[in-house]
């Protein structure tokens, strides 16, 4: 296996467009080298973003890294080009199950199933949720998946997710910069003003209320939107994730976010 | 090297031009005075140079200390418009004033157009 | 910091002017610098001096504006390294008023002060009092009128 990994590095070092980045990046996935396998992944992703390939080996890679949110995106978005994949099915069943959906996570499995009814490991997880061979059948999630997803990010999460309240103070979520270091707070002071600007704004234009804010920076992007009149979620992607993306995970965090703090109240 | 002034009423003729757009104007990012501008009529031009340079100023310490980078294009989304912004390197912002259901995307590419025109 | 008025009809304008301009020290004042309101100055000396040197400033562009036989300038913007001053003339029923508004400038522009100075300007105008003549101000009663000023500017 080094020797394919050194061969594979040497061929994407020559041609950097190339696909063999997905098969470097698995077998270094494979190897525990997640940090390289990380750039590979996503440097090959930012060279052909619409190649579903290049979306379930990111995903992989950012699930073994626990960062389920984000795998949750990726698999979703090769669910998007390619509604087949069968490594983007069961990498979204995966996730189901981990938050008790069994529903879902089975529906997945099935679809996989017509793809590639010859898959062992699909069907051993099939039985699993459908509580065949003895197996116990996985409890039914106790609320639902974009739910559970924005609030385990709330509730915890390390990375691209904040809910401020008006004044600035953090409810939920972390952010970290490039760095690894903590910039929770310190953003979370500047996002007060931006949103109380944001709202003179529109209001002294005569544009109405405002909803969101999108702005593409030179490193990654950012999108804020108010999940209610008095609540403020930042999500932070880096630039592999395409402005129009983020704003369809940003609006269905926001969504999250507003009964989550209904359910707060 | 900038464009002499006749250059900029050409390069907010173009971002005018995008169906939806209801005006555009270059801003000084420091002062949030008007350099040039194109705007319909009832669209409050110091009102907007202000206000979206007091945002961008904002908005870019916070996307600073996010460990984002320097804004590149900021999108500003309301229930009845929205302001789309390009900063330049050479402090002015290229901003467009346009309909909720604007292209964005077409806005986008000809406000990076303006940007590079502007310097 | 605090926002005090000797008359009180410039204090709600001048609390909303500070409060959306950003602005850090402002006074209201006659052209001949009397001071009627001021925010953000904690010495009554800081108040005399920047009311007097304002009022010397206007009066000098609005004689270089005559002399050039030009209507009087509307507003002046000094900027520095770290904050701005901007001094402007407004009409109101109590005569021609003067601002002076010194700003920083990580905390607001020029563009602001000048877009809030217009709403301050209207404010002013409406809420002062009409058909008031300005009284003439006699030497005697210029130094006790100074001071029970400053007491009141400086909620003494």
């Amino acid at each position: 296996m080094p020797d394919e990994i050194k061969t594979l590095s040497s061929q994407l070092a020559q041609d950097p467009d190339s696909l063999v980045f997905l098969r470097l990046g698995e077998l270094l996935r494979h190897k525990g080298q997640l940090d390289t396998a990380h750039r590979v992944a996503l440097t090959g992703l930012e060279r052909h973003p619409h190649l579903p390939d290049a979306h379930d080996l990111y995903a992989r890679i950012l699930a073994d890294r626990h960062d389920y949110e984000r795998a949750f995106d990726e698999w979703d978005m090769a669910l998007r080009i390619a509604p087949d994949h069968v490594g983007a099915l069961k990498g979204l069943a995966f996730l189901y199950f981990k938050v008790g959906d069994v529903q879902q996570a089975a529906a997945h499995l099935e679809a996989a199933q017509r793809v590639a009814p010859d898959d062992p490991g699909v069907a051993q997880a099939l039985a699993l949720a459908r509580g065949e061979g003895g197996a116990e059948p996985i409890a039914p999630a106790a609320q639902p998946m974009e739910e559970a997803r924005v609030f385990a990010g709330l509730e915890g999460a390390q990375e691209g997710l904040l809910l401020l309240d008006a004044s600035g103070r953090v409810l939920g979520g972390a952010l970290k910069d490039p760095a690894g270091r903590d910039v929770t707070d310190a953003v979370a002071a500047y996002l007060a003003g931006v949103s109380q600007e944001a709202a003179r704004t529109v209001k002294l234009l005569g544009l109405g209320k405002w909803t969101g804010l999108a702005a593409e920076g030179n490193l990654g992007h950012v999108h804020l939107a108010p999940p209610s009149s008095d609540a403020l979620l930042l999500v932070v992607r880096d630039r592999a994730v395409p402005m129009g993306r983020l704003a369809i995970i940003a609006q269905r965090a926001a969504l999250a976010a507003r009964r989550w703090l209904e359910a707060h109240a | 090297m900038t464009a002499p002034a006749a250059a900029y009423g050409k390069a907010l003729d173009l971002i005018t031009r995008v169906r939806g757009v209801r005006g555009a104007m270059l801003v000084s990012a420091e002062d949030g005075i008007v350099v040039a501008e194109q705007l319909m009529e009832g669209i409050k031009g110091p009102a907007l140079s202000a206000l979206a340079a007091s945002l961008a100023t904002r908005l870019r310490r916070a996307m600073e200390a996010a460990g984002v980078g320097a804004s590149v294009f900021w999108h500003l989304q309301a229930e009845q418009g929205a302001l789309l912004v390009v900063p330049t390197p050479g402090g002015t912002l290229v901003v467009a004033v346009a309909e909720p259901d604007v292209n964005v995307g077409l806005v986008r590419l000809e406000l990076l157009r303006a940007a590079e025109v502007v310097g | 910091m605090t926002t005090r008025a000797v008359e009180t009809w410039t204090l709600e304008p001048l609390v909303k002017f500070v409060k959306e301009a950003g602005a850090r020290l402002v006074l209201v004042m006659t052209s001949a610098g009397q001071v009627l309101a001021q925010h953000g100055f904690s010495r009554a000396v800081d108040v005399m001096s920047a009311a007097a040197l304002g009022a010397a400033i206007m009066a000098s562009t609005d004689e270089m504006a005559r002399q050039l036989r030009q209507p009087a300038f509307a507003a002046l913007n000094h900027q520095g390294e770290r904050h701005g001053i901007f001094l402007a003339g407004l009409a109101t029923g109590r005569g021609r008023l003067v601002a002076l508004v010194v700003y920083d400038l990580d905390v607001s522009s020029l563009g602001l002060v000048q877009l809030f100075f217009e709403q301050l300007a209207a404010d002013l105008q409406a809420a002062s009092p009409k058909d008031s003549v300005p009284k003439q101000v006699l030497a005697a009663d210029f130094e006790r009128q100074l001071s029970d000023s400053l007491n009141t500017l400086f909620g003494r």
